[in-house]
């Protein structure tokens, strides 16, 4: 599908370091090991009905 | 009523009270039938302006940005214009972005808390592309220095919310936030008969206690002569004829001998009879105190008592006139389609009287 598959900025649970993981990679924080990982918001414009 | 010899009426409305969101009516010479139509279409079907689509480009408030995009369509829009202005599926000049004049106003929020102290987003803090929509201003006139928007969220240090958002005109019916309409209620008029000769036949006492059992204030006692008390009204006693006066006079007491032939009759009334819920306590006491018949209340089947309050979108007198004219389209919808021409015979008379307009 996507020719480049962009890499994924993540915010560690435990020491808060940012993360950077493509697809594959193990999920673990690289400054402290924890395995709690948090996606950070899209910087795209989000649409909702206001219903 | 007539014994449904004709289906033409001319229904009557007296205006009682007027505010800006509140209205108080008489709608008299009708049926429950189209006083409940009237109620419902200002309920659910008289268009107003209201934020449907939102764009959100930073949220890091507490809130999330469906819980936003909900409370931001909930804020009611000035919608004087939305009666004149298209539903965004019928305009043919756009897809309802929000660019287009005719059926949407787009509106943009940006608000950055810098400070220590929270930072309320208000409803003011929405900016409309169009001065004549938007968000209904609920300040104190008494009071011009107090803020009073309607919260969206508020932020501490260092959130921020930005979005866009397009408002559309709708109608209750497809969401309450449409709605131009806080309540909408109808009554009727009660008829209240007292057996005066049995009230005469009580004690003070007894007419005291017979008062007092009715849980809202409809009879009242008249401190000097004990008795109950009573209000004189006039009623005309001519139904369906007119008054015509000359236009431009401005003399009461030309009016007034208008009036000078017309057969009116004082009707004697109690304190207040609105006031009465149809609860049937005070006929239930005066069979306990072995009165019974003392009272007679019936409910006026061609007399209702309207009461109309506005959530600001547009002037409760508006909501009123709004959904007659709402009330028309759709009664000339019924006219014009064919499939009525057709049930002519399964619609009788009502199919005669409609294309006689």
């Amino acid at each position: 599908m996507d020719p480049l598959p962009e890499p994924v900025n993540y915010i560690c649970g435990d020491c808060g370091m940012e993360n950077t993981l493509k697809p594959g990679d193990v999920i673990q924080c690289r400054e402290c090991g924890y395995r709690i990982l948090y996606k950070k918001r899209t910087r795209r414009i989000v649409q909702y009905e206001a219903r | 009523m007539d014994g449904g010899m004709s289906y033409q009426r001319f229904p009557k409305v007296k205006i009682r009270e007027v505010k800006d969101d509140i209205m108080k009516f008489e709608l008299r010479e009708t049926d429950a039938s189209l006083a409940n139509a009237l109620r419902r279409v200002m309920i659910a079907e008289v268009p107003t302006i209201a934020i449907d689509l939102v764009e959100i480009e930073v949220n890091s408030s507490v809130l999330n940005d469906e819980f936003i995009a909900h409370r931001l369509g909930l804020i009611p829009l000035t919608s004087e214009r939305a009666m004149s202005m298209r539903f965004s599926r019928d305009c043919d000049a756009c897809d309802g972005d929000g660019q287009c004049e005719f059926c949407s106003v787009e509106f943009h929020l940006r608000a950055k808390c810098l400070t220590d102290q929270t930072l309320d987003v208000t409803s003011k803090d929405l900016y409309s592309s169009d001065h004549t929509v938007v968000p209904v201003d609920f300040s104190d006139p008494n009071e011009p220095g107090e803020q009073r928007g309607i919260i969206i969220v508020k932020l501490r240090r260092g959130q921020e919310l930005r979005l866009r958002a397009i408002a559309r005109k709708g109608i209750g019916k497809d969401h309450a936030k449409w709605s131009p309409a806080a309540t909408v209620t109808f009554m009727y008029e009660p008829m209240i008969r007292i057996n005066e000769d049995l009230m005469e036949s009580m004690s003070l006492e007894d007419k005291r206690s017979w008062i007092e059992s009715s849980p809202t204030k409809v009879f009242e006692m008249d401190p000097i002569t004990q008795q109950l008390k009573w209000h004189l009204k006039l009623e005309v006693q001519v139904v369906g004829s007119r008054l015509t006066g000359e236009e431009g006079r401005e003399d009461a007491s030309y009016w007034l001998s208008l009036f000078r032939d017309v057969p009116m009759l004082p009707v004697k009334v109690v304190a207040e009879p609105e006031s009465y819920t149809y609860d049937d306590e005070v006929i239930k006491k005066a069979e306990a105190m072995g009165k019974s018949g003392l009272v007679e209340i019936e409910a006026k089947e061609d007399s209702f008592i309207f009461t109309v309050e506005s959530t600001g979108a547009i002037k409760a007198t508006q909501l009123v006139l709004n959904a007659i004219e709402v009330l028309k389209q759709k009664l000339d919808a019924v006219r014009l389609s064919d499939d009525t021409v057709e049930a002519d015979d399964q619609f009788g008379e009502l199919g005669a009287h409609m294309r006689g307009g």
